[in-house]
């Protein structure tokens, strides 16, 4: 992984550096709850896994839109709720009806970083679970043979590349 | 009521102690393991709110750290299919 | 104690504890490793973020709401991760995925 990361400069190491130390010092004072007493270790801990995260991924972390980050949330709230009840309900249900199948899928997006979150995000959906990648397509466990379809994942790849600011080829036909 | 909710957690536990009695590959016990993170981050951060202590939080963010651990360790020493 | 904000919170953990026991009766009942997954992954997760939603009304406190729902996050990737990596070791190695053979 790191083999490929590209060389940055000084300047650029030392801006990256601050800027994830910013961030995990915000982080340190939610999980102290507000103690700010406590960043006299806080800081000092914070800037250490900055250079810490700056010597494993030196290169820009991706961005996101803010736009797409809301809908995303918005979308995977909902989802949440629609995947914990069906499973819930075939679990409890007399009869335990699945239906389950392995099917491919091919990216339509690229980049490592917004494929993981897809991924993810898959597993944590209703009716689908990730199981394996293999070049440019990943292995999708369905549920419900009828429910789950290469479109109903294509709709989840089109908000992760959202959330990402991608805007994904043939994404107007799954809409 | 949150008295309850601590049973009813207890009760998941069991369950999956369930699984890992009956597997019947590795992977299903792990599973049991996967359980115990999300319903140990839950038992405790109630354990916190019936007691009062806040600093309870903190453990709940070690189980889940905890869990994202153990699954890497089982994929990647623990376990060879067939066992 | 308001209670709307009461009675809005027992009724989060009301339902956070129906998820939480359908999710294990999952893992009891369901064929496979493979759909038991589908079980955890998803009543599991969506029980914790009910369960720290309840919390949450009852914290008075932005940071512990913050912090309640960073550990939901920090939980929400662990299992996605985990149940990745269970997935995959799965198929990888030749456990074989529970077909429906009734009509």
């Amino acid at each position: 992984m790191a083999d490929d990361e590209p060389r940055i400069s000084y300047v650029e190491r030392l801006g990256r550096t601050s800027m994830r130390s910013v961030v995990l010092v915000a982080l340190w004072i939610v999980l102290a709850e507000g103690d700010l007493e406590s960043l006299k270790v806080g800081a000092l801990l914070a800037v250490a896994a900055a250079t810490a995260s700056v010597a494993l991924l030196p290169g820009p972390l991706p961005r996101l839109s803010a736009w797409g980050l809301a809908r995303f949330v918005a979308f995977f709230a909902i989802q949440s709720f629609a995947g914990g009840t069906d499973v819930a309900l075939r679990a409890l249900h007399p009869r335990r009806p699945l239906d389950p199948s392995c099917l491919w899928y091919d990216f339509r997006l690229s980049g490592h970083t917004p494929r993981v979150v897809f991924a993810n995000t898959l597993s944590l959906l209703p009716g689908t679970l990730s199981a394996r990648f293999d070049g440019d397509r990943l292995e999708v466990h369905v549920l419900d043979r009828g429910a789950s379809t290469t479109r109903s994942i294509a709709q989840v790849e089109d908000r992760v590349a959202a959330l990402f600011g991608i805007v994904l080829p043939m994404s107007g036909e799954v809409e | 009521m949150l008295e309850m909710m601590t049973l009813v957690l207890m009760g998941t536990i069991a369950l999956a102690v369930y699984r890992i009695e009956r597997g019947p590959t590795g992977a299903d016990r792990m599973l049991s393991s996967m359980l115990f993170g999300t319903s140990g981050t839950a038992l405790t951060l109630l354990l916190g709110e019936v007691s009062g202590l806040h600093r309870l939080h903190d453990m709940a963010l070690v189980f889940a750290l905890l869990a994202a651990v153990t699954a890497v360790a089982f994929v990647k020493r623990a376990w060879r299919a067939g066992d | 104690m308001i209670p709307v904000v009461d009675i809005a919170s027992t009724a989060l953990f009301v339902a956070s504890g129906f998820y939480f026991l359908a999710g294990s009766v999952g893992l009891v009942r369901f064929p496979d490793v493979y759909t038991r997954l589908h079980a955890l992954t998803k009543a599991d997760n969506l029980g914790l973020g009910l369960l720290v939603t309840g919390l949450a009304l009852r914290s008075g406190s932005w940071y512990t709401v913050a912090k309640l729902y960073a550990i939901w996050l920090l939980v929400l990737f662990a299992s996605a991760t985990s149940c990745y990596l269970v997935a995959h070791a799965a198929r990888t190695g030749g456990i074989p995925v529970w077909r429906n053979e009734r009509p």
